[in-house]
């Protein structure tokens, strides 16, 4: 090798080195780590943690929590931002167009978006109070019999996922807002000069051109509604059997059950399926973007 | 490039298994915390509520007498359990004295996180004033051992609050004796519980029989079960073991379930799901005629509603009556200097003194563990709630103390709500809970 060529290599490495270092060290080493203890029987408290194998495995495969869990959880993700797509995007359609106070309109919007879901979650906890919350008192005085939004069995769930269309319905529509603004007006006016009704310029022109970009919001999206937590801790806490997520079984298995090799083993198996479901995704829209020269 | 990435692989791997295998060693630095003064000072964790803030008050006085600075700091609830182990797991705690749950002192105790006071407690005060009920759930582990790891600090226990002015109201009173044919009399059974919270459970006018901690978050539904259960017949486990299988699946808790069941149709709306705050919430917006919740609740609904209210033991059933426990013992974190556990034994020595004892009684929903003042006639005059609080001490049970005491209560929650809730009969739901809570025990080889 010349000496020119080893300096070129030692400089890669110096311009390199800092930022693999920062990566192995909070990236990777703590996934290795994590996957080490997951074959553990670690505690948060105690260091007489020993190698047990396939055993926390066995334990989150047989465990139906995991099961409700992960249940509960897709169907937080499905819903979430299927109405949050739909919303959004309806929402996104009639702002395109310029009207009066549409920056105000738009503003307000966002707003639910800049809040800390945590702060949401407590704000929405006095909101749908079932004795004392504004909306059982507006219902109680247009004569409906109120729910308890926050405690009965069957709403609890539904109302996290209300709280959570609220919060993130503005998100999508400001992505599908980009999208619609990157569409060139003179496809639209081409359109406009073949007669084309509204609805095959929508089918036709705006959702297939929308697409990836809207790929990318569910993409977003999904991977951050499969994290749910702040909002189901502020509202019912992370061992209600009715509303308990992913995370927040993940919490209390480490947090409170102090486990943290089955923990670890449970954090695995959350990692593979979001990363199987992502690369899916991704390649979809992958296909997607080469299909329509994107 | 190939070997570059192997030996970042190999290193990761390496750090990852030396960190698994163990943490550090306590540290046990000869260091003194001192306030800002310059004074030593000690520590206290303890969760945000009022016998916090009259702790701290006394530790003012103790301060003046002795120079030791007291620094209560209080954690939100919601969070303390978390935060007090995520301090544990370290090798240094920011606190001196813990002020731990009942049921954390089986995993203080046997991980070494609380400081052994056995040899120590009885040099600074004799134990047979100390309770033997306080004693046995808040101090000792395992129970009945004579291992004392906490002083009782906040002794409290399940009781009953009834509206006193509905209770005496004579419209009232007439139509109870119509329709069950016996005074309307704060209820000494269960089954007169239920009678009378069906009196009052008038939804269409926004009146409500009963409400009862019964929330699945953390512990509400078992604390407020397990007062049936008890006085049922039922147990969580054997008397002299953790044998769990054919005492928790027995006709006497089924009964108790059941018995639950039907009070959880007597409340307001969203009962069968009220934390100790809902159940303080709905009997002090004036709905509700009785409220189960425990004893340090109480001074704020006296404040708040003067002789409207009355205090009592919870009911009994065939002459068996058991309050839940609960309460906090004061540790002495095994985390902190030799000489910081130094301080912190002058604080609990100071703290267990009868007349400091006499001022704990005085501050906001401080109870106390002595048997002295609970049993002097003084105490019990003092205040409505203290003669009910100084019986029901003599009645409280805790829930399991063992250090897997989490998982129990997780399984616990789930199944006795889904027996509760309809969505599995009773006796299925107690099998299942029985078979389950064994095999955590098997597991952490307590059985």
């Amino acid at each position: 090798m010349s000496k020119a060529a080893r300096g070129s290599g030692g400089l890669a490495w110096a311009l390199v080195g800092p930022t693999l270092l920062l990566l192995i060290a909070f990236n990777v080493f703590p996934l290795v780590y994590n996957v080490v203890s997951s074959f553990t029987n670690a505690e948060l408290i105690g260091g007489d943690s020993r190698w047990v194998g396939g055993a926390q495995y066995t334990r989150v495969f047989d465990d139906d929590l995991f099961g409700g869990a992960l249940r509960r959880t897709a169907l937080f993700v499905v819903c979430a931002v299927a109405v949050e797509m739909l919303l959004g995007f309806v929402l996104a359609l009639s702002l395109q167009r310029e009207f009066r106070g549409k920056q105000a309109v738009l503003t307000a919007l966002l707003v639910p978006m800049m809040l800390s879901p945590a702060v949401m979650g407590l704000f929405w906890n006095l909101v749908l109070n079932g004795n004392y919350g504004i909306v059982n008192h507006a219902l109680a005085a247009l004569g409906f019999d109120p729910p308890q939004w926050l405690t009965d069995r069957d709403l609890k769930f539904w109302s996290i996922l209300m709280i959570d269309v609220w919060m993130w319905t503005p998100f999508m529509m400001l992505i599908s807002l980009a999208g619609l603004s990157s569409i060139p007006t003179s496809i639209y006016e081409a359109a406009q000069i073949d007669r084309a009704s509204a609805w095959k310029v929508f089918t036709r022109i705006t959702l297939p051109m929308c697409g990836p970009v809207l790929g990318l919001a569910v993409l977003f999206r999904a991977t951050d509604a499969l994290k749910q937590f702040d909002l189901v801790m502020a509202v019912t806490g992370p061992n209600d059997g009715a509303t308990q997520t992913l995370s927040t079984l993940l919490y209390q298995v480490v947090f409170r059950d102090g486990k943290v090799g089955l923990g670890a083993a449970f954090s695995c198996v959350i990692l593979v399926v979001v990363i199987a479901l992502a690369t899916v995704f991704t390649r979809y829209i992958d296909r997607v973007q080469a299909r329509d020269g994107v | 490039m190939r070997l570059s990435t192997a030996w970042i692989a190999s290193t990761c791997l390496a750090f990852a298994m030396a960190s698994c295998g163990g943490e550090s060693a306590p540290s046990d630095s000869k260091s003194t915390t001192t306030d800002a003064a310059g004074k030593p000072a000690i520590t206290v964790w303890w969760f945000q509520w009022d016998p916090a803030t009259g702790l701290q008050e006394l530790g003012r006085e103790f301060e003046a007498e002795t120079g030791i600075a007291v620094n209560v700091q209080q954690i939100p609830l919601a969070s303390y359990q978390e935060k007090v182990f995520l301090e544990f797991g370290g090798s240094r705690t920011s606190f001196d004295i813990v002020i731990g749950d009942s049921q954390w002192i089986g995993r203080g105790a046997s991980k070494q996180l609380y400081v052994e006071l056995t040899d120590w407690l009885p040099t600074v005060v004799d134990l047979a004033t100390i309770h033997p009920r306080a004693a046995k759930y808040l101090c000792e582990y395992p129970e009945n051992s004579g291992r004392w790891f906490a002083a009782p600090c906040e002794t409290d226990a399940v009781g009953l609050a009834y509206r006193k002015d509905w209770f005496e109201d004579a419209a009232e009173r007439e139509a109870f004796r119509t329709r069950f044919g016996r005074e309307l009399t704060v209820p000494a059974t269960w089954e007169e519980f239920r009678e009378v919270a069906e009196f009052f459970q008038r939804p269409a006018d926004k009146r409500y029989g009963c409400a009862i901690p019964s929330d699945r978050n953390y512990d509400g539904l078992t604390m407020g079960v397990q007062n049936l259960l008890w006085a049922f017949g039922g147990k969580w486990k054997a008397e002299d073991s953790n044998q769990v299988v054919g005492h928790l699946d027995s006709q006497g808790s089924v009964d108790a379930i059941e018995f639950f069941k039907t009070l959880m149709k007597l409340g307001p709306k969203g009962c069968e799901r009220l934390d100790y705050g809902q159940v303080l919430e709905s009997f002090t917006n004036g709905s509700t005629a009785m409220a189960l919740n425990y004893f340090a609740f109480f001074p704020g609904i006296h404040a708040q509603f003067g002789d409207k209210v009355g205090f009592a033991v919870v009911p009994a059933h065939d002459g068996r009556r058991v309050a839940s426990l609960g309460g906090q013992g004061l540790s002495i974190s095994a985390k902190t200097s030799k000489e910081q556990q130094e301080l912190s034994k002058r604080f609990i020595a100071w703290f267990l003194k009868r007349e400091v004892q006499e001022k704990w009684i005085t501050k906001p929903a401080g109870f106390t563990a002595n048997s002295a003042i609970l049993s002097s006639a003084e105490f019990r005059a003092k205040t409505p709630y203290n003669a009910p609080f100084a019986d029901s001490v003599d009645a409280m049970r805790d829930f399991w103390n063992v250090p897997v005491f989490n998982e129990l209560l997780t399984v616990t929650q789930r199944y006795v709500g889904m027996a509760v809730d309809g969505e599995m009969p009773t006796q299925e739901a107690l099998t299942k809970l029985a078979q389950e809570k064994e095999r955590i025990l098997k597991e952490a080889g307590l059985l």
